[in-house]
């Protein structure tokens, strides 16, 4: 038998098993189609109702676990939710964004909410319940969740519930081949999802004209942060993921299911580029949603991030590392010269230290990266903001001013126990963030120890603008064109203007479709007394705050970073040459009169 | 990767245990395998055991562990090797017999690889040595004291608290006096869940509308909790709220045995009051975005949400004696 033929063979017998697979997935889908479902659903019978003893069990860990956000009454209005946005749920409707069922219909309760509590919902308060809870229990809360306090819809009325399942088990992913993902960009535009998700999906569609079922702002998801994603499961660049939420939509929110107006094969290429959109290590530019041939080809080989398993989160690198360039630095983000250096995700949280604390910060991430000549160093940010906010009226306090409290910059109340007692619950920062907020400037800045290379280690300046005994210098940008560095000696001192600010440049501030570029150019040395003096080859403190001007950030309130290290890489000196090409010379030296010696006692034995 | 448990943190004894518990199954196998007669070289065995411990400690255990703790791990466990394989002169003889083998280039095979060694060993050692030389940035270790020393006396709103005489005024039993065994009677339940013992009684579940003085008390400290703690430490107080993920030092962990658990009420009614910002200089309070909680809470608030925590997690506070 030849090679060819037995190859031939094997051809046949591919084609036959992939179309009896193709039938065998094939004959369910299409029985379901015959009965009006949407292509890739069927319909599933009602669960049985839990036992009274399951339920009883369901309670004891509700009012251990869940009652503090979810309520008494399970209404989403629990002591945690006044600061919280998103809000908790509010269970009493049965409305449940996260499904396998059709758009409308209650949730599976064993697959859909089972793996709620089980893997949280990213991007909210809603943690992981997984280890801390059995399975039992969380089976258990879900009996006592969906029969008491789900009030309006039951599981059991056969008259108007029924279930028809995404069957996406039976399903298989297409392959994110650059055809497929190039596909899915056109039809992003073609379904519309860029009118809410915006030309680059970054959630700045629409930004501010959505509300959930209960009259609350809600936002885009934003596709650049698909560890945010509610329904991620923990398995953030898993497709899968998308295409259950495109085919079912979200109950509650204004995002629909598609699967009435698209087939399974476009939902799918629909999953595979916004998956690809998801950050990677290195920025896949498509401005404006335009995906060349090219750049489809890098986003279909491109690696997902490392995901922290304790965070769910991007992995930290708190060393933030900048390379030596010849000549000029960059005059944009498009320059050859910044893929020299890796960029670098600065996570951020809001300010809760002091008042007025920042209980919801929309800017939770920046990503960094630096460059620097013999002169200056220059650092690139950008992060996703949904809105470009420039402070209109003029403030009456001055830039260097810190204590706002005067002026009626206040943080959320508690609210306490008068908030259950509202009905639409106005005074809650869910309520505010449509208009609820005096809109200020977006800003982001960095901070330097002065005379950093003096600290005994480890011992830094306070993260927030330092402390008495040592200063930072402050570099602030804020969109309405302001550039300046303070000398910061504590959170609640006034700044000091430095005649250093007159030397730092911005070299660019754009915010398109989405999201903010700044570039910041600073020289290296300035007075030493005053500000930073960056040397190469060392670890130097930095912490970066940034503002939201819609989120009614300003002073304050804003979102912060821990303590990074900005590291000049220095040039490689020539000992790491010389020193290991000695160390190998002498190991074979060494080798040479270890067998040497040995042969010689052989010898010397077989003499004897 | 939910189907493989890491060992999470620091937990020496799950670590300890884990290895201790495979190097006596392999003891077992190599005992087997010897009594069948199909023993596997000394020389092997040890190898294989050292670079099996290596691989547990680079890859099971989470976050990683710096190279430099790996090392001192990697010289202990060689030395522990050496003496096993040197307990005899016999056990020494057939342990280091494939390296002679080797250098006397017994055979055709034992030249080629006495070649291959001489060659591999100088470009490996270089290599290292070239990658320690090469300037590399990684991030920096400091080790922070997480309990650092309280002081004898913090001031709080205006009013001194001496730390080894005051009590939670909240813990307290139905007569209104300070009873630690009363309300260590109504805590949660040290298992798995941590659940509270009875819903349906108002001495166990402080949601009930007739709870009366420790159990209310223990949900108005809740109440204050999930409207100002749980963006960092959790909706489970396991330190893995909202933020956790951007702050270095990362939140606290009162579900863990070495925290709160093995801390006086006084300390954490200190830390709580005073913060980040309040600690000594082994505590890192430059980095520590701990809020001072008297900015922003009253006396009686920090004593419920203190006593709240030790409810949550079903932890006593440490006594004085």
């Amino acid at each position: 038998m030849s090679k060819s033929r037995y190859g031939s063979n094997l051809a046949r017998w591919g084609v036959c098993l992939t179309v009896s697979v193709l039938l065998g997935l094939g004959l369910p889908l299409s029985s379901g189609a015959q009965e009006d479902l949407p292509e890739g659903f069927k319909q599933q019978g009602l669960p049985s109702p839990p036992p009274a003893e399951q339920i009883e069990a369901g309670k004891r860990v509700y009012f251990t676990k869940c009652v503090w956000c979810h309520g008494v009454e399970g209404a989403g209005d629990g002591p945690g939710a006044v600061r919280l946005w998103p809000r908790p749920r509010n269970f009493n409707a049965g409305t449940f964004k996260i499904r396998h069922t059709a758009s409308g219909q209650l949730p599976l309760i064993d697959l859909d909410l089972l793996q709620t509590v089980t893997h949280g919902l990213p991007g909210s308060a809603m943690p992981s319940w997984e280890g801390i809870l059995t399975e039992q229990q969380r089976k258990d809360v879900l009996a006592f969740v969906t029969t008491q306090l789900v009030q309006d819809r039951s599981w059991q009325d056969e008259e108007f519930e029924e279930l028809f399942v995404l069957q996406l088990d039976q399903l298989t992913p297409k392959q994110n081949t650059p055809e497929s993902i190039k596909r899915g960009s056109e039809l992003v535009v073609e379904k519309k999802c860029i009118e809410c998700h915006g030309l680059e999906g970054r959630g700045d569609g629409n930004a501010f004209n959505l509300k959930d079922d209960w009259g609350f702002s809600i936002q885009p998801a934003d596709w650049h942060k698909c560890w945010n994603f509610r329904g991620s499961r923990q398995d953030p660049y898993n497709v899968r993921n998308i295409f259950r939420t495109f085919s079912t939509g979200l109950n509650g929110t204004p995002m629909p299911s598609f699967a009435d107006n698209t087939s399974v094969d476009e939902r799918w290429d629909i999953a595979n580029y916004v998956n690809s959109l998801c950050e990677r290590e290195h920025e896949i530019p498509a401005p404006q949603g335009q995906v060349s041939d090219q750049t489809a080809q890098a986003f279909s080989t491109a690696l997902p991030l490392p995901i922290d398993p304790l965070t769910d989160k991007p992995k930290s690198n708190f060393v933030i590392p900048s390379k030596f360039v010849e000549g000029d630095l960059p005059t944009d983000e498009n320059d050859e010269r910044w893929k020299l250096v890796p960029r670098r995700w600065l996570a951020m949280g809001g300010q809760i230290t002091h008042k007025p604390r920042n209980f919801v910060n929309r800017i939770d991430d920046m990503w960094v990266q630096a460059l620097y000549n013999e002169t200056h160093i220059e650092f690139m940010f950008r992060w996703d903001d949904r809105t470009k906010s420039i402070q209109e009226d003029e403030v009456d306090w001055d830039p260097t001013e810190v204590n706002l409290g005067d002026y009626g910059v206040e943080e959320q109340a508690p609210q306490g126990t008068t908030f259950a007692e509202d009905p639409f619950h106005q005074e809650s920062i869910a309520a505010k963030q449509k208009d609820g907020y005096a809109v200020y400037s977006d800003g982001v800045a960095f901070q330097f120890p002065v005379k950093w290379q003096e600290l005994p280690a480890p011992r830094k300046p306070r993260y927030f603008w330092g402390d008495e005994r040592f200063s930072v210098d402050l570099t602030k940008w804020t969109a309405d064109g302001t550039l300046g560095v303070y000398e910061g000696t504590g959170w609640d001192q006034d700044l000091t203007e430095l005649d250093f600010q007159e030397e730092v440049e911005v070299v660019k501030a754009e915010w398109a479709n989405g999201r903010w570029t700044v570039i910041v150019k600073r020289p290296l040395k300035g007075d030493y007394e005053e500000v930073a003096y960056l040397e190469a080859g060392k670890y130097i403190p930095m912490v970066f705050f940034a503002w939201d001007g819609h989120n009614g950030d300003v002073g304050r309130k804003m979102a912060v970073s821990a303590f990074y290290y900005l590291v000049m890489e220095p040039q490689i000196p020539l000992t790491t040459y010389v020193y290991p090409g000695l160390i190998t010379v002498g190991i074979v030296i060494i080798e040479g009169w270890v067998l040497g010696r040995r042969a010689n006692r052989r010898k010397e034995k077989g003499q004897a | 990767m939910t189907w493989l448990k890491l060992v999470e943190g620091y937990m020496p004894m799950q670590m300890i245990s884990e290895l201790a518990g495979s190097i006596l199954v392999f003891a077992l196998i190599n005992w087997t395998l010897n009594r069948a007669g199909m023993g596997i070289p000394k020389f092997w065995a040890g190898v294989g055991v050292w670079i099996y411990i290596q691989l547990y400690l680079k890859y099971r255990i989470y976050p990683p562990i710096p190279f430099s703790v790996r090392a001192i791990y990697g010289t202990v466990s060689a030395c522990g090797i050496f003496m096993w394989v040197s307990g005899s002169e016999d056990a020494w003889q057939e342990f280091k017999r494939p390296v002679m083998n080797v250098m006397d280039g017994i055979s055709g095979f034992h030249k080629g690889m006495r070649t291959v060694a001489l060659i591999v060993i100088p470009l490996a050692l270089g290599g290292f040595a070239y990658n320690s030389f090469l300037p590399s940035f990684e991030e920096p270790i400091e080790l922070r004291t997480v309990h650092p020393a309280p002081p004898a006396t913090t001031k709080v709103h205006g009013k001194t608290f001496v730390l080894q005489v005051v009590e939670n005024p909240y813990r307290v039993n139905n007569e209104g006096k300070y009873d630690q065994a009363y309300t260590d009677a109504r805590i949660v339940e040290q298992a798995m869940g941590r659940l509270m013992k009875d819903v349906n009684d108002p001495n166990y579940n402080p949601w009930d509308p007739n709870a009366e003085g420790y159990t209310k008390y223990v949900r108005e400290g809740g109440e204050i909790f999930f409207q100002n703690c749980h963006f960092c430490h959790g909706d489970n107080l396991n330190g893995r709220g909202l933020w956790a993920y951007a702050f270095n030092p990362i939140p606290a962990n009162f579900t863990d045995a070495g925290t709160i658990a093995q801390l006086q009420e006084t300390f954490v009614f200190w830390r709580v009051s005073k913060g980040g910002i309040g600690l000594p200089g082994e505590g890192f309070p430059w980095a520590s975005v701990m809020p001072p909680w008297e900015q922003h809470l009253t006396v009686d608030e920090i004593w419920k949400v203190v006593m709240f925590e030790y409810w949550h997690t079903g932890y006593y506070p440490r006594t004085w004696d």
